[in-house]
């Protein structure tokens, strides 16, 4: 039966339509930063970076020639560290405890873990600012932001890790056990090393809100400049083409990071036989499972 | 006994942490809202004006905030549903090469992505100009008006719509689809008889984790938006911060919340509520 | 399944953690609100002397605006005085800069800053709320001898007790001279040929007042009815669309990209915009200017305040202050730079917006004073045209 050549047209689209579909939005996703790299060789004459003058390498070369620019940033990756670490320990207790054991309570405490991500970080930002000049105790500044930080990260940390030990297969547990471990060794030997990755991946996700975080770092920052405040500061006077730079330099790391915390979870996983059923969605892209090929 | 508090004792330190510096300041935040006077001589008396106020003054921003968050998570529905069922189903091998391509672009600053659209959008950009030609832009101008904002905060909260839709796609068992076609069930009919419907609750889960950030986000409007696209969260950042009138600033915060959460509840009831506060061990 | 025995130890267990929060809680709030913004009510204090000692020395911490300094003069004084300077440009806006600023200052710290420049009227709020220094004038002689006449009598600080002015400045129109060739007044700035390409300013004290002189009135008479009458007019402008946004200095940005032809703009940016687009001009509106100033003064707390004076002693040299004015565009408020700039480059001795003459300043007003219930109306009002 030969079909004509419109009818094979409309099904090959038919049937890539998704596809097609697919591809523009990825463009999509990928034009702001195409326009934010393509700036950053931007060559302007004045303060304004916001139309194309001619192709430069001297800001890639001096990115960090600008003093107050890199003190924001290096507040900003201090910041980062401090928070992801105090974070990922206390979410990482919070979601073993969560999973591994019943007790009373416990739909609060999930109840308590959601509810942040839930808030509108205006709203968040907001009633820790009131907290911080109501009782006078923490300077605005650097305290203040890290503990605004941690808070904030918590959740996103425990629905990670959490998800990662939803799947995990008790039996190596077990197995270690029967060997003669007792618990604080199994869990130190066989379950730390095997949840590592999805730690890994929680501390990944906490750096990355860290480091971006504007609307609750604004409010309480007291006088202190992190990376997205020294931006919102120098919008209204002219960002400087450096800015563009270091974001690309940001984004190239973060991506390189993440690009080797899924290799390293896909190793894991091998080791750990997670089961897919299980799964469930974290905010990381997770490794397709090899069953379902 | 040991084995009785070790949950407590995991728990703990978060917990705290969570109840001092969240729970505690919304507390706080509530005291405020019902204080009245000027910084360094507020007082507590249970001044409920200020809740009256804040509505009956800024009702116009509060109706355009969930405006343009409910039509912002309304598209980023119809651009991530495709993506991610084309990542889910399409993908094989590429799979998480294409996650990481989508979530990649948000490993750069909020602010710079907002401001790269600013350049994107502005009125001699050939964007604009392309647009304007095919007719969906009107007065030749996108930048400072309501449409420039939906369509950042579109852009800004695409992956919290994307991941959750693509994971429960992922875990459908591809044998429901076939099973559907061996019964003699068109693609497109398998597709709203089986896949859609098992796909709900990454679709409950991407609209809620969208439309509550978009709802308070005040930094589109800030920069993509013109006079008169104001959002509540501008008015409750410039009332903290311009004019430092703490307590108007924490009753509208708190009329934010309790708006926000009236209409989740009643999405939910909508909509069936499900994996939403996560799996429990067996 | 669990023994009540067990359930027993499980409870208590968990109300042990809960009167533990519950405990840190109240302590918490127990500790706390005098320091905070909560209280009695702010007394007026007596203003703290700065006491000089001796030679100046050690370090010192400067908040500026961005951009209102050249390159030189840090380093030149640092040379100068062996005083180390931090410089950090972190003040965007007067109200901002303030209320990040209060909860130091009602503790009577500064944050360790030891000069802030602020425009006249917030100085002058600061000032009653007691949290400035009266400097110590032996230490300031060549502001005594260098400070231009028109500023030495200021009506909120007529002997100059705790205030130096830094820069000064007008606010008049910016407009794009190819797009917008006949935009000259602020009148014209709501001809609705240029509907959606204008640009009004955020700040209620200059955007308003020159709008009052478009209709005629002195902003410095004007009362509240007027200022009220002007910003219903910003706000029918705001509705139609005839004023594209409410801007800080990001106005430059609709500017130089096109997006605006015509703003509200500061004197002392025309010279800069000029670098990114030749077409760029500052006209002064046919009705007038707003003129202004921006004050260094020393904050209660503040470090180090002998190094502070002697900066401000520095800054009024006249070939140090002609650097600055050679690079800012702003009216110098010090006498004989230009003559200095008149041998150096005799285009910027003749340029109005640094050297203005009485002639053509002749139309503009002072910032009008706003204060207690009006000024509260008047923001409130205004504000809520920004917020649309």
């Amino acid at each position: 039966m030969s079909e004509s050549r419109g009818t094979r047209a409309w099904r090959w689209l038919r049937e890539h339509a998704v596809n097609i579909v697919a591809a523009l939005v990825v463009v999509y996703l990928l034009l702001p930063i195409a326009v934010i790299l393509l700036f950053s060789f931007n060559n302007p004459q004045g303060r304004y970076n916001y139309t194309w003058v001619g192709f430069t390498l001297d800001h890639w070369a001096h990115a960090f020639s600008r003093p107050e620019l890199n003190e924001a940033l290096v507040t900003s990756l201090k910041l980062a560290l401090l928070a992801t670490a105090v974070s990922t320990i206390v979410g990482t207790m919070m979601a073993l405890a969560l999973v591994r054991h019943k007790f009373r309570g416990r739909r609060l405490a999930n109840f308590l873990i959601v509810i942040p991500m839930a808030t509108p970080e205006v709203v968040m930002g907001a009633a820790l600012l009131s907290f911080f000049l109501i009782i006078g105790t923490f300077s605005l500044g650097f305290e203040t932001l890290l503990i605004a930080h941690v808070m904030f990260c918590i959740s996103f940390v425990v629905v990670v890790v959490r998800s990662r030990l939803i799947g995990f297969d008790r039996s190596l547990e077990e197995a270690a056990r029967d060997l003669g471990a007792d618990p604080f060794e199994t869990f130190r030997l066989v379950t730390l090393p095997l949840i590592m990755p999805g730690i890994f991946g929680a501390a990944m996700l906490a750096f990355a809100l860290s480091i971006d975080d504007f609307v609750i770092s604004n409010f309480n920052s007291g006088t202190t400049v992190t990376f997205p405040l020294y931006i919102y500061g120098a919008s209204q006077r002219g960002i400087p083409v450096e800015v563009n730079v270091i974001a690309m330099i940001l984004f190239s790391v973060t991506v390189a990071a993440m690009g080797f915390a899924t290799w390293q979870q896909r190793r894991a996983e091998k080791m750990a036989s997670v089961r897919p059923e299980q799964e469930e969605a974290p905010m990381m892209p997770m490794p397709g499972t090899a069953a379902a090929q | 006994m040991r084995r009785r508090i070790v949950p407590y004792f995991l728990l703990g330190p978060g917990t705290i942490w969570l109840v001092v510096f969240f729970v505690i300041p919304l507390y706080y935040m509530a005291k405020l809202s019902l204080e009245s006077g000027v910084v360094g001589s507020l007082e507590f008396n249970w001044h409920w004006a200020n809740y009256s106020e804040a509505l009956s003054a800024y009702d116009t921003q509060f109706v355009r905030s969930f405006y343009y968050a409910g039509a912002a998570t309304l598209l980023a529905l119809l651009i991530s549903y495709p993506l991610a069922y084309a990542i889910a189903f399409k993908a094989g091998r590429w799979r998480n090469l294409m996650l990481f391509a989508v979530v990649a672009p948000f490993f750069t600053t909020y602010l710079i992505r907002t401001i790269a659209w600013e350049t994107i959008l502005s009125d001699e950009s050939p964007v604009t100009e392309f647009l304007h030609t095919i007719g969906l832009a009107p007065s030749g101008h996108i930048l400072a008006t309501g449409p420039a904002v939906i369509a950042g905060l579109t852009y800004n909260f695409l992956p919290f719509m994307i991941l959750p839709i693509y994971a429960s796609l992922e875990r459908i068992d591809v044998r429901l689809i076939e099973a559907a076609k061996d019964l003699y069930s068109s693609a497109g009919q398998a597709f709203w008889r089986v896949t859609l419907p098992l796909s709900a609750p990454g679709i409950v889960a991407g609209t809620l984790l969208t439309f509550i950030p978009a709802a308070g986000d005040y930094v589109n409007a800030q920069f993509l938006g013109g006079a008169g696209n104001r959002m509540i969260g501008n008015v409750i950042q410039s009332l903290y911060l311009s004019q430092a009138d703490y307590p108007s600033a924490a009753a509208l915060s708190f009329v934010l919340m309790a708006l926000i959460m009236i209409a989740v509840v009643v999405y939910i009831r909508f909509a069936g509520s499900e994996a939403l506060m996560g799996e429990e061990a067996r | 399944m669990v023994s009540s025995e067990n359930k027993q130890r499980r409870s208590a267990a968990v109300v042990a953690v809960l009167v533990a929060m519950a405990t840190l809680a109240l302590g918490l709030a127990a500790c706390g609100g005098s320091s905070g913004i909560e209280g009695g009510g702010g007394e007026e204090r007596e203003a703290p002397q700065v006491k000089l000692e001796g030679k100046p020395s050690g370090s010192l911490t400067i908040s500026n605006w961005p951009l209102y300094i050249d390159k030189g003069t840090v380093p030149a004084f640092e040379k100068a005085t062996g005083v180390k300077v931090n410089y950090i440009e972190d003040i965007n806006s007067n109200e901002e800069f303030f209320n990040k600023m209060q909860p130091l200052l009602a503790k009577g710290e500064s944050g360790g800053r030891s000069i802030f420049v602020l425009a006249d009227y917030m100085v002058v709020k600061m000032h009653k709320l007691g949290y400035l220094q009266e400097f110590d004038k032996s230490g300031l002689q060549e502001v005594e001898n260098n400070l231009v006449e028109s500023l030495r009598s200021p009506q909120f600080d007529p002997n100059r007790d705790w205030t130096v002015p830094w820069q000064s400045g007008m606010t008049g129109i910016i407009v794009n001279k190819e797009k917008a060739p006949d935009v000259h007044s602020i009148c014209d700035l709501f001809n609705p040929k240029y509907k959606g390409k204008v640009d009004f300013l955020n700040e209620v004290r200059e955007a308003v007042p020159l709008v009052m002189k478009c209709e005629g009135v002195d902003p410095n008479q004007a009362t509240e009815a007027d200022w009220m009458k002007a910003i219903e007019k910003i706000k029918g402008a705001a509705e139609s669309g005839q004023i594209r946004r409410f801007t800080g200095n990001d106005y430059a940005r609709d500017l130089t990209s096109g997006d605006a032809v015509a703003v509200m703009g500061w004197s002392g940016d025309a010279v800069q915009l000029q670098a990114d687009n030749p077409n760029l001009e500052w006209r002064m509106p046919t009705e007038g200017c707003m003129l202004w100033s921006e004050d260094m003064v020393i904050p209660v707390g503040a470090p180090n305040p002998t190094a502070a004076q002697a900066w401000m002693n520095f800054v009024y040299k006249p070939e140090i202050q002609a650097n600055i004015a050679e690079y800012v565009n702003y009216v110098t408020p010090v006498e004989g730079v230009k003559e200095i700039l008149a041998k150096r480059e005799p285009a910027l001795a003749e340029n109005q917006l640094i050297f203005p003459s009485a002639s053509f300043t002749k139309k503009c007003s002072g910032t009008p004073v706003l204060e207690g219930e009006e000024e509260q109306k008047v923001i409130k009002a205004f504000d809520a045209v920004l917020n649309g």
